[in-house]
């Protein structure tokens, strides 16, 4: 079966999964099989921002005045970070639109990635303002030996479901022969399993290893140094819990059946698989964090005390998705960060994008005639 | 028990026990949980304090809660996300 843009087979949408139905063909939200999404598309809709909206010009100077091992630690991070948006800013598309069935969720789909976007613009945005090289910085993103192995761990499952959902919308259903890499089984099992380990590892992403750098950014902002990265940070933190919401629906709903009876079968025998990819994911930020602090700690935070938080955190996200918490630490070792993961709490004007609840374009409607008593002409 | 308290400013408010481990706290139906157990000391997770990021979550092991704007994060039976339920009788809860 091939994807086609616009679906001319008439069928009711409510009627079908959010994945491997038909295709999407009319892009209409006046009816929803799952509300949530439509919900979601509104909600990041109003916490649009632009990184350009956060002055910088403080962070060059405090840059400059950090230790060296400090100066390491933050820009690690936002390397690590610009690893992570570069994925999610076109994985979700690439991977999911493709087999997307009901219209909320197609869009998004693209809502999210487009708000990944964003967050990659802000870490040039932030690059550029406190070095003189940008070109430095990108470049050993690629060729960083400890950000090249999450690399991997990040990118494999969508490969994998990529590569199956190709062979399906060229060859469809079958064993097919695939030059360097054999025999390859496409069935809907094998396609729906790949989705599952695929949402599971994104829901990873957003839930755990992005909280190693926020951590250490608001860290730096504790001591009142780097305070626009900080508030650019917490921009994305607030995008990120919202993304993190839309994949727990999505595991959600599959493993309660409720939306495709097979996909329930499927993440039932995928329990242990979701367990061992969020230990892995823990682990492996636990030693980003020894990386980070290789040569010193900074106020505040030690790689320790990282990798506490990270099991932490870990355990509450398995939770979340119904799974028994993996790790023994019971309690946040840095329980200051909540505070900065609020996103409401800064005083700021209510035109400034910061405010959620602010949306552009509001019109009061309830009018009467004495609003207008004290007019003159 | 819930009982119902006079209060000279306000009308009558009601109010409803919570249980945690060996703690008790009073709260009322006047604003969410999680602010009031934060008043009374006992530190819970929290991000968003809006609904959506589930940060908050505790289990519920008994009584009754309501949401007035149901929340955007995915709830279970059995647990409750302190930001935006009101407490609406004597209720059970545990931390994760």
């Amino acid at each position: 079966m091939s994807y086609s843009t616009f679906n001319r087979k008439k069928f009711d949408s409510l009627q079908e999964p959010m994945f491997f139905g038909e295709n999407v063909n009319v892009a209409r939200y006046d009816q929803q099989k799952h509300p949530i999404f439509e919900k979601l598309i509104e909600k990041q809709l109003s916490f649009f921002w632009r990184p350009e909206e956060v002055d910088l010009s403080n962070d060059r100077k405090d840059f400059l005045k950090l230790e060296e091992h400090e100066q390491h630690i933050f820009l690690s991070n936002l390397k690590y970070q610009t690893l992570l948006d570069s994925v999610q800013g076109r994985s979700p598309n690439v991977a999911l639109l493709p087999i997307v069935s009901l219209p909320e969720l197609e869009t998004w789909i693209e809502t999210w990635s487009f708000s990944e976007t964003i967050h990659s613009r802000s870490y040039t945005h932030i690059i550029r303002n406190i070095v003189n090289d940008p070109t430095k910085v990108f470049d050993d993103i690629i060729v960083n030996e400890e950000i090249a192995k999450r690399a991997v761990s990040v990118s494999k499952y969508y490969d994998d479901l990529i590569e199956l959902v190709n062979l399906y919308n060229t060859l469809g259903l079958g064993t097919h022969h695939v030059p360097e890499r054999g025999e390859v089984v496409v069935t809907m099992k094998t396609l729906k399993k790949a989705l599952y380990l695929t949402v599971a590892s994104v829901n990873v992403l957003e839930a755990i290893r992005f909280y190693v750098s926020f951590a250490c950014s608001f860290a730096f902002a504790e001591r009142t140094l780097m305070e626009g990265n900080a508030k650019i940070i917490k921009l994305i933190a607030r995008d990120e819990a919202l993304h993190l919401n839309g994949t727990q629906h999505m595991m959600n709903l599959m493993m309660s059946g409720r939306d495709d009876p097979e996909m329930a079968v499927i993440a039932q025998e995928c329990q242990q698989d979701v367990i061992n990819i969020f230990v892995e994911a823990a682990q492996q930020e636990r030693d980003w964090a020894q990386y980070l602090f290789k040569d010193g700690s900074m106020i505040g935070l030690n790689a320790q005390i990282l990798g506490q938080y990270v099991e932490y955190i870990t355990n509450v996200r398995m939770q979340a998705i119904g799974l028994e918490p993996q790790f023994p630490t019971k309690n946040n070792p840095i329980p200051w960060i909540n505070a900065w993961l609020v996103s409401d709490n800064v005083q700021v004007a209510p035109q400034e994008a910061e405010i959620s609840s602010y949306l552009v374009g509001q019109i009061d409607n309830d009018l009467d005639g004495a609003d207008f008593d004290d007019f003159d002409l | 028990m819930t009982t119902l308290i006079s209060d000279t400013e306000h009308q009558d408010r009601t109010v409803h026990r919570v249980l945690l481990g060996k703690k008790q706290v009073l709260v009322t139906e006047d604003e969410p949980l999680l602010p009031q157990l934060e008043r009374s000391g006992i530190l819970v997770e929290y991000q968003c304090r809006e609904g959506y990021c589930s940060a908050c979550t505790i289990k519920l092991l008994w009584g009754k809660v309501d949401y007035p704007i149901e929340p955007l994060a995915w709830v279970n039976s059995g647990y409750v996300l302190a930001c935006c339920a009101i407490v609406k009788s004597d209720i059970e809860i545990a931390l994760l």
